[in-house]
């Protein structure tokens, strides 16, 4: 229930638009539990029956979820190679246009654009972090369910079908990961250079709320992450060891902090 | 990190990025198509013949992820009747796999031989109960499941909700085989959500015919894809092209394939549209001309253009004032974001939480994948000892005439198979060897869940397995385990 539980706050903490893209862990795992724990060659007749009834309806489902998660995030990804593409020139467009050497230099306007740049730039990273994120606590949902499927008909379908899903468009997430690294390089450039550390620092401290949006769904999103991995109550080889930040605190606090509910 | 490829190619019928194409055991499935190639679509009152459609229909896509335009290596996953063929062909997709789902529990339910469900009557390749993993026969017996699920698509843009995925399961679980027919009229139910889309569903279709099959044929002659695996598909895909027929439910499958797009693609496409004069004058059909790339259909230019045009307008307004209500909002809630700097060190703030939240995930999908392959490693070795172990059995009882005699032929070819699979494996695994400690640690407890995970019947067998294990796997099985 716990894995239920936190992917229920990550979609309440996510973008709205997202939130009935991701798996539907619930459904899913009353379904298995429907399906009968006494093996299949035991059963005749009307049970066997039903238990081939449920069972199709669960295939049914998790693959109608993967068909979701694929059309949503290849989607996405679309999108995110657009305006990729178009950051860069807007900001290619504002150099030349404002820039020290663009054809209308003017500092105030140049200024201005850069901030705004900045911002979306940022945003941009954020939305695509998230989608990274989207896509891998769908899979460690389904990785569980799988392991619930098994668990209780003596199945085997988790193994095959998890070799399945690692193919899958949604979990090949490597050009996305690409497009965040480059995102971030264009970051370093935008920004002006570090300021004084002092400076920086208490710039820092003011700043403990993390406002509506991407910011405060990426905060989000690394608590959720760091909690599912705390250590479960089934380690298993298929678990993953336990997640620890050195300053989690802060980002905790950051967390907390925030004041502006998600509407 | 990539997965052997001959065991993947023994699985899926087409991956995207790898490109390994349709599996090697896909063109035995030819024959087995019963009915003609032009029978249209209509009355799915046979399975065989919904079957031959759906592959029919399938083949085109699968086929046009053969792309050639210089350095645009555009990934086409209508291979969607590639990826999800391979989730679908064990199992139920939303329409008529009763069929199918008979060979799913066989396989699940390890070694049921006959099943006396009420529904099960397509003659189609029965897959080997004996193999836990989906046999070749399985994956080659549906490679194209994914149409109905195509029709999932507008389904999905516009009442994508719990409700709709389990009661469309539920509609289908429940029913029987004969209700086939009420998918169709559904289909068309969830094609005509689609507002924007069924205006242009002769026109599209009109361009999809013509295009397709040129492309198709002359995709056919492109041989030298990305891996040897494709070679088997243009020879088979060009009798398929006449397959796109005309009908009303067709009209989503050709239409609605997802297309992948990457940044060299859209780079083509922003040429192209530059060429054309811009944006706003550029038409999908000239782009397309333009961009030359094999399997690119309208429907997609159109609907990037469309997410193009957005794209542009909105630095220009809209993102600035969806920009503004961020801000707003951030505002009320912290009076001290006034001043530029403060601005600047809030979005590095930013920056930070997200470059480690993104860090953390790579790291996290690294993990997942190689405990995966572990799990697939040590999978394989079971099933190799197993079938040496039979084997043996069989040589030992040879004097005993018996139709095993085929079958230990199969397993023959599938030992020499998964041995093969093995060598490849045992390089794979000699990388995650020589990972660090934290992975070891993983490591050794996958391989004592993963014996404690196999199938009842081989879990007695697994002391004897150990000992009798070859001298490479084993060391290397030790060294871990410590």
């Amino acid at each position: 229930m716990k894995f239920g539980k936190r992917l229920k706050q990550q979609i309440q903490e996510s973008l709205p638009e997202w939130r009935d893209k991701y798996l539907s862990y619930k459904e899913l795992k009353k379904l298995v539990r429907l399906l009968s724990s006494t093996p299949p060659t035991l059963l005749n007749g009307s049970s066997l029956e039903q238990f081939a009834k449920n069972e199709a309806e669960f295939m049914c489902l998790l693959n109608t979820q993967i068909d979701k998660f694929n059309a949503f995030f290849v989607e996405k990804e679309e999108d995110f190679i657009i305006r990729h593409m178009e950051v860069q020139q807007r900001i290619k467009r504002v150099i030349d246009l404002w820039g020290p050497n663009g054809s209308h230099p003017s500092e105030a306007d140049y200024k201005e654009e850069m901030a705004k740049i900045r911002k979306a730039i940022v945003d941009f990273h954020g939305e695509m972090v998230l989608l990274v994120n989207y896509s891998n606590i769908n899979y460690t949902g389904l990785a569980k369910i799988l392991k619930k499927y098994d668990k209780r008909t003596g199945g085997l379908l988790r193994l095959p079908f998890i070799q399945k899903v690692l193919e899958q468009p949604f979990f090949t997430t490597d050009l996305i990961s690409k497009l965040v690294r480059e995102c971030e390089s264009i970051i370093d450039a935008v920004f002006p250079a570090e300021e004084e550390a002092e400076r920086a620092k208490e710039a820092k401290e003011a700043i403990t709320v993390a406002g509506e949006g991407i910011f405060r769904n990426t905060v989000a999103a690394l608590l959720t992450m760091q909690e599912m991995r705390k250590g479960s109550s089934t380690q298993s080889p298929f678990s993953l060891p336990p997640l620890n930040f050195p300053d989690s605190d802060f980002i905790q606090s950051i967390h907390l902090n925030a004041a502006v509910p998600i509407v | 990190m990539e997965a052997p490829p001959a065991f993947s190619v023994e699985r899926s019928s087409a991956k995207q990025h790898i490109n390994m194409g349709m599996s090697e055991a896909l063109p035995s499935s030819l024959p087995v198509l019963p009915t003609p190639l032009e029978e249209t679509y209509p009355k799915l009152s046979d399975s065989q013949s919904t079957f031959t459609e759906k592959e029919l229909r399938a083949k085109p896509y699968t086929h046009s992820s053969h792309l050639t335009s210089s350095g645009a290596v555009g990934h086409m996953f209508s291979s969607s009747p590639g990826y999800s063929t391979d989730l679908h062909h064990s199992s139920f997709s939303s329409h008529e796999k009763h069929p199918r789902s008979t060979h799913f529990i066989s396989q699940s339910l390890s070694n049921m031989a006959s099943l006396p469900l009420s529904y099960s009557t397509n003659s189609g390749p029965v897959p080997s109960t004996t193999s836990t993993l989906y046999s070749n026969g399985n994956s080659v017996s549906w490679p194209t499941d994914p149409l109905p699920t195509f029709l999932d698509f507008p389904a999905n843009t516009s009442i994508d909700n719990i409700q709709v995925e389990s009661s469309a399961c539920n509609i289908v679980a429940t029913e029987e085989y004969s209700k086939r027919n009420d998918w169709h009229e559904w289909a068309d139910q969830l094609i005509s959500d689609d507002d924007p889309l069924t205006s242009n569903w002769n026109d599209l279709l009109a361009d999809n015919i013509q295009d397709l099959e040129p492309k198709v044929s002359k995709s056919s002659s492109q041989v030298p894809m990305q891996s040897q695996s494709h070679q088997p598909l243009p020879a088979s895909s060009g009798e398929y092209h006449v397959s796109v027929a005309p009908s009303s439910s067709a009209n989503s499958a050709p239409a609605k394939p997802r297309m992948r797009w990457t940044p060299e693609l859209h780079e083509a496409f922003v040429e192209a549209v530059n060429q054309l004069g811009g944006s706003e004058r550029a038409t999908p059909k000239g782009v397309l001309k333009l961009m030359k790339v094999e399997g690119l259909t309208i429907y997609h230019v159109k609907s990037h253009l469309q997410k193009y045009r957005t794209a542009r307008y909105r630095p220009e307004s809209s993102e600035g004032a969806a920009e503004k209500k961020l801000s707003s909002i951030e505002e009320m809630s912290s009076l001290d974001l006034k001043t530029g700097i403060e601005i600047t060190e809030a979005l590095r703030l930013q920056m930070e939480v997200q470059k480690r939240l993104h860090e953390q995930l790579e790291i996290q999908r690294n993990l997942q994948l190689r405990i995966e392959e572990q799990g697939r490693y040590l999978q394989m070795m079971f099933e190799k000892q197993c079938k040496s172990g039979i084997e043996t059995f069989k040589a030992s009882s040879s004097a005993i005439e018996s139709p095993s005699g085929v079958s230990s032929d199969a397993m023959k070819d599938s030992t020499a198979k998964t041995e093969s699979e093995t060598v490849k494996v045992d390089r794979c695994k000699s990388g995650p060897d020589q990972t660090n400690g934290s992975t070891k640690v993983e490591e050794r407890p996958s391989e004592v869940g993963e014996k404690q995970e196999a199938p009842g019947s081989l879990a007695s067998e697994n002391p004897e397995k150990h000992a009798n294990e070859e001298s490479d796997p084993a060391p290397k099985r030790r060294r871990t385990e410590e």
